[in-house]
């Protein structure tokens, strides 16, 4: 199944650049339909710069509604502890921070359970694993990986809380330990295979070096194989975070709709997308509304972050990359 | 090396050292096989939840609300079929086409080899960008189309349309419905819905604000002047040979825009006028007055309306009714199966670029180096030697993509809404209809719990689809795997 996101798409770029040295000779009419071809294939491949044109414009056009509107100062929307947007009674307030730290809070846990996990697991089979262990475990996290979200969101609701929380302590029905684990289930494949991928990228010789001075298993990969291989994981980490921050069927399933500002895991907490979906789910999404606008205000807060992180991630692999040749 | 691990481990005996390490060898293997766990316990409480409830009954029939006996998941299956299929007919050629273009043509200017770099970051970074993100884009550029066309919703009729055909609908004292051609007017009132671009006295343009009636007024003078309540009423006047609505914005001051004619909602029948018949023959409609009997000959009782009756189920006033052709099509897209398809195909774009890459850089760098020392252009290189070889690996990495496509729920949402059911069956790009994803997602928050079991069983549908592809792309892989090497 897909590990979808940022697969290691910049891996094998030196093969590719040999260039045939001799003079391509073609008549006329094939040099003509090339391109033609050509200029179809830069236009296909325009359709993916205009997406993120077209999420930056949209974002940026959109939140200056919400932002020109008179009720609205920037200031309070980045520092206010209340959220009322889209309740139709009392007061409306609209500052971010219940949102964000919902999301923080989930995503939070989500990293505690995935990173550790991932982590130890990707050391496992790309350390440890028998071929017989290798062939179940890889396939078991692949389904994982390609388990719809939305299915997670339900396993969050319907089993998490109930029969694992609720025994527990004064958990609410929706609350953010339940979201956090499912979203941390979620991002468990994609934490693997991406530091498994580095850790395997880690070439051969600086084991065998490793284990020829008399190191044992454990110390070749703690102290030679995870330390060649930070980088990966590190990018590998900031994905899943990025992944966690975004993630929405199982926080609008799991996490509630009521915005709170508070730290304690056992209440709910609606995240940035969870309000997202609210708003789109209620049907009262109309244009040139307050709560349509505030869509765009918080996606943009969305946006940045997780954009940043991403970014962040790539910078780390392409530069803090060990090239061995 | 002097770090302080390496210290700690020095004074260790070597009995120690061997038994820390096999003894994380067994806490890593217990770690992973938790992921087994988490995966056997998810199967086993779905199919607990829902197993029973799956029959063909269930598989066919559509959502009714309160009533989880009786509701199924058939449009919901077609749905997302109908929405994959044309996700995955437009992110496949352009994600692929990208792919070639990143791959097969570098170019050796430096200018243009930038352009490349910076496609490919996009596309990596795009591939981080959360769906629900695709979802607001979808909205925004599909939906709405950045509210480049206005449209007054009030009769569900956008400015730019083809393909549909509106009549007026009546039912006869016999209890038959006969319809007859609507022809477009122009209403004296509309409510305005939407913001939109309007002229003022003066004749600046300007966008207008629609503030919904539970959202508070705006106080600022700048806003007012350019602000409206929805459903503000808009009269139809004529200016200088031209037909214009105008209203007044919360401040008082007035403004135009151009009056498009639309259908009403509702006409009177007051005079005898020929309509068709269900069975599609046209015949004069008799038009009674109040006062006289009701006729007692089936026949003319079934070409008889009353000119004004009391009674709503024999009322005289026809109301509005749309056929769509199969390939009625409007601007903007509003929400609808083709913009679910279209903003679908964004999110999976990425992936699809990313695995056909792949797929094209596995192709042995030989094969390339062959077709162009026969003289083949470097398309000719492309189309004959490296997408042959290339295909398998790419329609993996699609079947991979389309699985991603049909378990996405989140941008449908945004697009279409949480539909549940629909009346009429899926019969154009414009209609909306429920899927799966979506489905399941209203169906867990749902407070009858008896929809709980249904989620469930329409997630076991949902999983034998991902296992069904999955299984097709595993086919392909270990079939031509072998053939390549």
């Amino acid at each position: 199944m897909s590990n979808d996101s940022a697969a290691p798409a910049e891996l094998l770029t030196a093969e590719t650049n040999s260039k045939p040295s001799f003079r391509i000779r073609s008549s006329s009419s094939s040099k003509r339909w090339q391109a033609i071809v050509v200029t179809g294939l830069v236009l296909c491949s325009l359709v993916s710069l205009l997406t993120t044109i077209g999420i930056i414009v949209m974002l940026v056009v959109e939140s200056w509604g919400f932002f020109a509107d008179s009720r609205i100062e920037l200031w309070k929307f980045l520092t206010g502890t209340k959220w009322t947007v889209g309740q139709t009674q009392g007061s409306l307030s609209y500052g971010i921070w219940p949102l964000l730290s919902g999301t923080l809070r989930i995503t939070g846990i989500a990293m505690m359970i995935s990173l550790p996990m991932g982590l130890i697991s990707a050391v496992y089979l790309s350390e440890y694993a028998s071929k017989r262990i290798r062939s179940f475990l890889k396939p078991t996290l692949e389904i994982l990986a390609g388990i719809p979200t939305v299915v997670l969101g339900f396993f969050a609701v319907k089993f998490i809380t109930p029969y694992m929380l609720e025994p527990l302590g004064d958990f609410k029905t929706f609350n953010a330990t339940s979201a956090g684990m499912a979203v941390g289930i979620l991002c468990l494949p994609l934490v693997t295979s991406l530091a498994e991928d580095a850790l395997q990228a880690v070439p051969n010789r600086l084991r065998e070096g490793a284990y020829g001075l008399g190191s044992t298993r454990l110390e070749v990969t703690l102290k030679v194989v995870v330390p060649a291989a930070l980088s990966g994981i590190i990018s590998a980490f900031l994905l899943a975070l990025a992944r966690a921050i975004g993630e929405t069927m199982v926080v609008s399933l799991a996490a509630g709709s009521t915005p709170t500002f508070t730290l304690d895991p056992r209440m709910p907490s609606q995240t940035m997308t969870g309000f997202i979906v609210e708003t789109f789910k209620s049907e009262s999404v109309v244009p040139g509304t307050l709560s349509y606008f505030s869509i765009y205000a918080v996606g943009t807060v969305l946006f940045l972050i997780t954009f940043g992180i991403t970014l962040i991630g790539q910078i780390i692999r392409m530069r803090y990359r060990e090239v061995y040749d | 090396m002097t770090d302080p691990l390496n210290q700690q481990l020095e004074h260790r005996s070597d009995g120690q050292r061997k038994m820390f390490s096999s003894s994380f060898s067994v806490i890593c293997l217990l770690v992973s096989s938790l992921a087994i766990v988490v995966l056997a316990t998810l199967l086993f409480s779905i199919f607990v939840t829902g197993g029973t409830w799956l029959n063909l009954e269930f598989l066919t029939a559509s959502h009714r609300e309160n009533n989880p006996e009786e509701s199924g998941i058939g449009q919901a299956i077609v749905g997302s079929l109908v929405i994959c299929s044309i996700c995955g007919l437009v992110a496949l050629p352009i994600g692929v086409g990208t792919a070639i273009f990143l791959e097969e043509f570098q170019p050796r200017r430096r200018i243009l080899r930038m352009f490349h770099g910076l496609i490919q970051l996009n596309i990596n970074n795009l591939a981080g960008v959360p769906s629900i993100v695709y979802g607001i884009l979808g909205l925004t550029a599909f939906v709405y189309m950045f509210g480049a066309f206005h449209s007054i919703r009030i009769n569900g009729q956008p400015d730019y349309e083809i393909g549909a055909t509106y009549s007026y609908q009546v039912k006869t004292l016999g209890g038959q419905y006969v319809k007859f051609p609507a022809r477009a007017k122009l209403q004296p009132t509309i409510e305005i819905q939407d913001s939109r671009t309007v002229t003022d006295s003066s004749g600046k343009r300007f966008k207008l604000n629609v503030f919904s009636p539970i959202d508070e007024e705006s106080t600022l003078a700048k806003t007012r002047s350019k602000s409206v309540i929805r459903g503000t009423q808009a009269q139809l006047i004529n200016r200088e040979g031209a037909d214009l609505y105008e209203a007044a914005t919360i401040d008082g001051r007035s403004f135009t825009f151009p009056a498009k004619p639309t259908y009403s909602q509702f006409a009177k029948i007051l005079e005898p006028i020929t309509v068709t018949g269900p069975d599609g023959k046209s015949f004069e409609l008799n038009v009674l007055s109040k006062s006289e009997a009701i006729p007692t000959d089936e026949l003319v009782k079934a070409r008889s309306v009353f000119a004004d009756s009391p009674d709503p189920n024999k009322r005289s006033s026809a109301s509005i009714f749309r056929e769509n052709s199969f390939f009625h099509m409007h601007l903007p897209f509003s929400k609808s199966v083709l913009s679910a398809g279209l903003t679908l195909a964004l999110v999976i774009l990425p992936i699809v670029i990313i695995a056909s890459q792949e797929a094209i850089r596995g192709v042995p760098q030989t094969l390339r180096e062959a077709a162009f020392g026969m003289g083949a252009t470097r398309w000719q290189v492309v189309r004959g030697a490296v997408l042959p070889s290339a295909t398998p690996g790419i329609m993996t990495g699609a079947i991979l993509a389309m699985s991603r496509a049909i378990g996405e729920a989140a941008p449908l949402l945004a697009v279409m809404g949480g539909v549940l059911g629909t009346t009429n069956h899926l019969s154009s790009l414009m209609d909306r209809t429920p899927v799966l994803p979506v489905t399941i997602f209203k169906w867990a928050g749902d407070e009858n719990q008896g929809f709980e079991h249904l989620a469930a069983a329409a997630i076991i549908v949902l999983l034998a689809f991902l296992l069904m592809m999955n299984s097709v792309a595993i086919l392909i892989r270990h079939r031509y795997e072998k053939k390549l090497a």
